[in-house]
């Protein structure tokens, strides 16, 4: 067996519940990261095409709240409360994600701003507290998503695989 | 508390890093076990027994052909986990992609300052 492999692996711990996504954006670091520090910025930005956000309140500090609701494109809302546990300014940010306070199914994020040349990259890392309520969250994205056609690189691959079976 | 069984469940059955190396080496064909085990240098019956959980999930499938049987991945074990990955990862490639074009934005708006 090769160890060497093995070890490089993601930690065993959390792996079958986090999910982590990376993304360059090209501007700077500090830049990006004041794009998630201030609600006039992230209100232009979160979720994807068609989606609004209304802000019941904001604090962007350590223990500080963001108690909002999204607009789906088909009009459906949905109740959203953020809460930062970490904020080192522009490297790292950690939060809480659940519908409400003292949701018992809120997940953590930790989001890194790394400097790449001239562009910035992001990567989310998202952390359920179970397999359970890693699909019961995810399948709420799924709802929220509905028929979007915009397929990631695996969402792809994966559906080339579903199509190459279905043809068997 | 219980974890659903690994040969119940797809999440399960792939949080296996062997497991994974064998989805991985079908996705290119259809493979002997004897021939996989090698190319992925594990045991023949350690490939069998991670075979025969990914065949209990839905995600290989195995067939003869004259004396071999030869296994293939089987899509319709992977839909659940193209699901659950697909949703929460389009929102947040949606979300990054309005992020993008907000900051280039920010960016011209800072520089004609």
């Amino acid at each position: 067996m090769a160890d060497a492999q093995q070890a490089a692996r993601a930690q065993p711990s959390t792996a079958d519940r986090e999910i982590v996504i990376s993304r360059s954006i090209d501007a700077p670091r500090e830049l990006v990261f004041e794009a998630f520090t201030e609600v006039r910025h992230l209100s232009h930005w979160w979720g994807p095409e068609g989606f609004t956000t209304t802000t019941r309140s904001f604090e962007f500090r350590l223990d500080g709240v963001w108690d909002f609701v999204m607009h789906g494109p088909d009009g459906t809302d949905y109740p959203e409360w953020i809460t930062w546990t970490e904020i080192v300014a522009p490297e790292r940010i950690a939060l809480l994600h659940g519908e409400s306070r003292d949701d018992p199914n809120a997940f953590t994020t930790v989001l890194t701003f790394e400097p790449d040349g001239a562009t910035t990259r992001i990567v989310m890392r998202t952390v359920f507290p179970t397999r359970q309520l890693r699909d019961d969250a995810v399948a709420k994205y799924h709802a929220i998503e509905g028929g979007r056609q915009t397929l990631s690189s695996l969402a792809a691959y994966v559906s080339e695989l579903l199509r190459r079976g279905a043809q068997r | 508390m219980a974890r659903a069984a690994t040969t119940s469940d797809a999440f399960n059955a792939i949080a296996e890093p062997q497991r994974r190396d064998i989805l991985a080496l079908l996705r290119g064909g259809e493979w002997p076990v004897t021939d996989l085990a090698q190319q992925l240098g594990m045991s023949a019956p350690r490939a069998s027994k991670h075979l025969r959980v990914l065949r209990e999930v839905g995600l290989v499938r195995v067939r003869g052909v004259g004396k071999q049987r030869l296994y293939g991945l089987d899509a319709r074990g992977l839909r659940p986990i193209h699901e659950w990955v697909g949703g929460f990862e389009q929102f947040w490639a949606g979300s990054f992609d309005r992020l993008d074009s907000y900051v280039q934005d920010l960016k011209q708006t800072r520089q004609g300052e």
